[in-house]
């Protein structure tokens, strides 16, 4: 019938959930690149982003879309602590160790949320939400999903503009290209490596808050966006942040694409067997030749 | 020193061994103990919760009664954590360590159709309140008993409502790829080609995804005139939302229950608002309901939640109130006799209806066909307990206001 | 001393099997066959992640293909234990393409290779219900004549002596020998002549046929599987953990964190009810904070007992060369 439309539909759809996808892949990119850090505990950082930014709006009336700071900035200090106090006393240890620590940290957040909300879902409705615009009879677009897309977009800019430009931006660099040379230039490993870990987890919260709105809240939300986000990570390349987040808005694409040509239950195998093949044809990932 | 490092696991087993050997005890005597598994943590987490809210009130009632033979009532949890590894493990437990008489649960059906066997081969009777798969009961095991219909009754009483109310010819079944999805399409899949209609699409998805549009796109080109759901509340609302942007509109909207029949359903902030508007589903319960006691339940469950009670609540309260019927009407805590008693008991009137399981184990409760209109319930099939007649057809979505 | 370490852990088998004698309760012989069970499981992947130094977070993809075997080969008339040989072989079949195009990745890339590979196995089950069942699940004969948690634990600790056994075979041979110098510069191993590449993906075969196993006997105690039961990821990482924080590359490492892991976590359930998953997180960041090489790990540096080749296996690496390590630190070849 209309499958020119329904594809463009499912391109638009694809492209705008790969904003948020992409945010949440870059966090994790710069995690990855500047500490070699996979950190497991990203998606529980995701969901409390979500479950600041619902009290916010409870306690305040505030929309996501005005109170996302406060979930950055949240997630930002409990990001640089938990680096400061949890992972860089363990950090000459093997990966795994690392991994084994953040997959006990997810579990701690995730039960430590249900313990103080409970386990019910939590959902908000804002009047944005049933806006759609319309282009022609064919293809609509969800207001709110327009607004994250350009949240997103505008983030995505600031965060390469501070990563390519900035002091920090290139002492994190710096410490990605050689973690041993770095101090002896002056660099304050340490405290970029939080800095680093604090934005990354940043990234995960906001990317939360802007969730929110169209999507709903339990404190077992971030799993699925978590293995998600390695995927992008790998796909985009080793610790590339422009990568990731190309990586996320074509992952985007390619699962609503899936889920128009051959069903949803199958968007989420396709991811993995794209990694699949990207880790053996391409290892360094599609946008991998340079370097973080 | 390296040979003493095998004293350590040696250690360990005889503390565990010693442990199991002391076993625990029954409960004093004192008190009688129900055993109950549940998922009070996990993905579950939420309707294990509803669980244990009723069977909180439940239990109040009971105790406020006098207990049963004239000891006090205790509720002895386990929690599943949404596995079904886990459930089996708690059955164990419960039966060889605390020796209850008698076990309510699981929550999925998943869980509960991973005890069946276990619970056939300990000979310990099981009341299963929510899980509607429909191989839970395939079994055919003594020991099983089921208050609520199962998915085979979801399906054969929305196609009755549907072929008494124009008779669509042309079928889509959207459902979760899960066991409750899974059984739902299946259930629905065999009872309409029984009845002779025409499925022209039957798609799953992947439960809690943010983005359904391309689904829904598929479903719309295949033009059906009915829709069959089988969707929790989150999903539900999503879905329904999103069928708004596609544009989807099927002369009728219908569900197998559960997400589309959830309180919250028809609120905009919990669910899906006006986007629930004209969708039928089927019912096991409202809190309008016509039974004796259901005001009362939902009362008292607001009282303690805050919020109003979806049929999984009432179906854990109902299933304690038949344990406890069972066992008060048997004088032991006997496990054969409290099951003897329980394929005999006939309650015309708890809040959940009648309750009398037929000799599979299989209570017959009546499925109404619901929908919502003006944002709230009414029930609309079978004739005789309909509020109002359904609203049909189904407007597009660009004609409502 | 070697000497007295083995007749010790026979002496400790020995008990093992006799424990039924003594324990009755059904429910206590489910938590010893789930020690046991995840005790082998933790040897096996000790043998890959320990040994080798190839963390694999995917093995439940063997543990499920075990489990399925059993369950589809004798819904289609073979008879149970054939399907167990079957499944086996499967699992071997699968875990040659997993490793031909992991193995080519290090570290954590190779990790999160494995995850996909599971997760594909899951999601390819749970959507083809036709063929598996899906999450409706399929029916699992009983691989004893009668069923009886007692013929399980004893197989459990059966399999745990078995694997045991060969591991510490394994670490005192040639083929050993070459494991522990791909695990502790795999470049250096190759420069020298190991075929890297073999002996990785042998190990793995190996420890995959035993994880198999492990699968089997754990879908047949329980009759009835999903693909959310024994495909999921919450198995490779108990797997995982298990060996971890009892001291991966250790001969008893595994056996020691299933006996703490599993115990821990059934009393974690009863005494702390809601709050029993985040107990579980803070033990495992606490072991991981305290105990990096695992329990026995630590134990046996602290103690420092002489080892002729390194049990404890992560020290602090040394620095990296750091312009060839954004290359290899993706392939590995």
């Amino acid at each position: 019938m209309n499958w020119f439309y329904s594809t463009l539909q499912a391109v638009l759809n694809g492209l705008l959930t790969g904003a948020l996808y992409g945010l949440i892949a870059m966090g994790m990119a710069l995690i990855f690149g500047v500490m070699r850090i996979v950190n497991f505990a990203h998606g529980a950082f995701l969901m409390l982003g979500m479950y600041a930014t619902y009290v916010l709006f409870q306690s305040t009336g505030i929309s996501p879309y005005y109170g996302f700071p406060l979930a950055g900035a949240a997630l930002f200090v409990i990001g640089y602590a938990t680096y400061l106090g949890l992972l860089r006393p363990i950090r000459g240890q093997v990966d795994f160790m690392v991994i084994l620590l953040t997959m006990g940290l997810a579990l701690i957040i995730t039960d430590g949320v249900q313990l103080i909300f409970g386990a019910d879902y939590h959902q908000i409705s804002i009047p944005l939400l049933s806006k759609n615009i319309r282009l022609g009879s064919q293809i609509s677009i969800n207001a709110p999903w327009l607004v994250s897309f350009a949240i997103a977009a505008v983030l995505a800019v600031v965060l390469y503009f501070v990563v390519t430009h900035t002091m920090f931006g290139r002492a994190a660099r710096a410490i990605a290209q050689n973690r041993y040379a770095a101090p002896l230039m002056g660099i304050n490993v340490n405290q970029v490596q939080a800095i680093s870990f604090g934005i990354g987890s940043a990234a995960a919260g906001i990317a939360g808050s802007l969730l929110l709105p169209v999507f709903y809240l339990f404190p077992e939300v971030g799993n699925q966006f978590k293995l998600k986000s390695f995927v992008m990570v790998v796909l985009g390349g080793m610790g590339s942040i422009q990568g990731a987040a190309i990586a996320g808005l074509v992952l985007g694409v390619v699962e609503s694409l899936t889920s128009l040509y051959w069903g949803n239950e199958w968007a989420l195998a396709v991811d993995f067997v794209i990694f699949i093949l990207v880790l053996s044809l391409k290892p360094s990932g599609i946008f991998g030749s340079q370097r973080a | 020193m390296k040979r003493f490092y095998f004293l350590i696991p040696c250690a360990v087993v005889m503390i565990i061994a010693w442990a199991g050997c002391k076993g625990g005890s029954g409960g004093d005597s004192n008190t009688i103990r129900i055993g109950v598994v549940t998922s009070l943590t996990g993905s579950n987490a939420a309707f294990g919760q509803a669980h244990k809210n009723g069977y909180t009130i439940a239990l109040e009632e009971i105790n406020a009664k006098g207990g049963l033979l004239g000891k006090k009532v205790e509720l002895d949890y386990y929690d599943d954590q949404s596995r079904p590894d886990q459930a089996v493990q708690g059955v164990s437990k419960l039966v060889d360590q605390d020796h209850v008489p008698i076990i309510l649960g699981a929550y999925s059906s998943e869980s509960t159709r991973a005890i069946v066997p276990v619970v056939t081969q300990k000979q310990i009777p099981l009341i299963i309140p929510t899980a509607v798969a429909d191989n839970v009961m395939a079994t055919g095991s003594a020991w099983v008993f089921r208050i609520c219909a199962g998915s085979g009754s979801f399906a054969t009483a929305t196609l009755d409502f549907l072929k008494n109310n124009g008779n669509p010819k042309t079928l889509a079944i959207v459902s979760e790829n899960t066991n409750f999805g899974q059984a739902n399409n299946k259930s629905m899949t065999d009872a309409s080609k029984a009845a002779g209609l025409d499925l022209v699409d039957a798609e799953t998805y992947q439960a809690s995804s943010p983005d359904y549009k391309s689904l829904l796109q598929r479903v719309k080109n295949k033009n059906p005139e009915a829709v069959y759901f089988a969707s929790y509340l989150l999903d539900a609302s999503t879905l329904m939302r999103q069928a708004e942007q596609v544009r989807l509109n099927p002369k009728y909207y219908t569900s197998a229950g559960t997400g589309f029949a959830a309180a919250e359903f028809p609120n905009s902030d919990k669910g899906a608002g006006k986007y629930a508007e004209y969708t039928f589903s089927v019912s096991q319960w409202l809190p309008s309901a016509k039974w004796k006691g259901s005001a009362d339940f939902d009362q008292k469950f607001f009282k303690l939640t805050n919020t109003h009670p979806a049929y999984h609540a009432i179906e854990a309260y109902a299933a304690l109130v038949v344990a406890a019927a069972a066992i008060d009407s048997a004088k032991t805590t006997q496990s054969q006799v409290v099951r003897d008693t329980l394929r005999q008991i006939n309650l015309a009137e708890t809040p959940f209806g009648p309750v009398k399981f037929d000799n599979t184990g299989q209570n017959a409760h009546p499925v109404l066909v619901t929908q919502v209109q003006g944002g709230q319930y009414k029930v609309v099939w079978p004739p005789d307990a309909a509020e109002n007649k359904p609203i049909l057809p189904t407007p597009e979505w660009s004609k409502r206001q | 001393m070697k000497r007295w370490f083995f007749i010790g852990m026979g002496f400790f088998f020995l008990l093992a099997l006799l424990v039924p004698l003594v324990v009755q309760s059904d429910y206590t012989l489910q938590i010893l066959f789930r020690v046991f069970l995840f005790a082998a499981l933790g040897l096996a992947w000790n043998l890959v992640g320990g040994y080798t130094g190839q963390l694999s977070l995917g093995h439940a993809a063997y543990f499920g293909v075990g489990a399925y075997s059993l369950a589809l080969f004798s819904k289609a008339g073979v008879s149970p234990w054939v399907s167990v040989l079957l499944g086996m072989a499967l699992a071997v079949l699968s875990a040659a393409v997993i490793g031909s195009v992991s193995f080519r990745l290090r570290g954590p890339y190779f990790a999160l290779c494995t995850i996909a590979f599971a997760e594909v196995l899951r999601l390819t089950a749970k959507n083809l219900p036709n063929l598996t069942g899906g999450d409706v699940g399929v029916q699992v004969p009983l691989l004893f004549p009668y069923s009886s948690t007692k013929a399980f634990y004893i197989s459990g600790v059966l399999l745990t002596l078995m694997v045991f056994a060969l591991t510490a075979w394994i670490e005192r041979s040639r083929f050993g020998y070459y494991l522990l110098a791909i695990r502790e510069d795999q470049d250096a191993a190759l420069a020298v002549g190991v075929n890297t590449s073999r002996y990785k993906l042998w190990i793995l075969l190996i420890s995959a046929a035993l994880t198999a196993i492990g699968g089997a006997l754990y879908a047949s105690l329980f009759l009835f599987i999903v693909p959310d039961q024994v495909l999921a990821m919450e198995i490779s990482t108990e797997i995982a953990i298990v060996a971890m924080l009892g001291g991966a590359g250790t001969l008893i490492g595994p056996l020691v964190g299933s006996i703490t892991l599993e115990t821990a976590s059934e009393i974690f359930k009863t005494f702390f009810k809601e709050a029993n998953l985040l107990i579980y997180g803070v033990l495992i960041v606490v072991v991981v904070l305290f105990l990096p090489e695992g329990i026995v790990g630590t134990i046996a540096n602290k103690l420092r007992v002489f080892k002729t080749a390194p049990t404890a296996p992560f020290a602090t690496p040394e620095p990296p060369d750091p312009e060839e390590e954004a290359q290899r630190a993706v392939i590995s070849e």
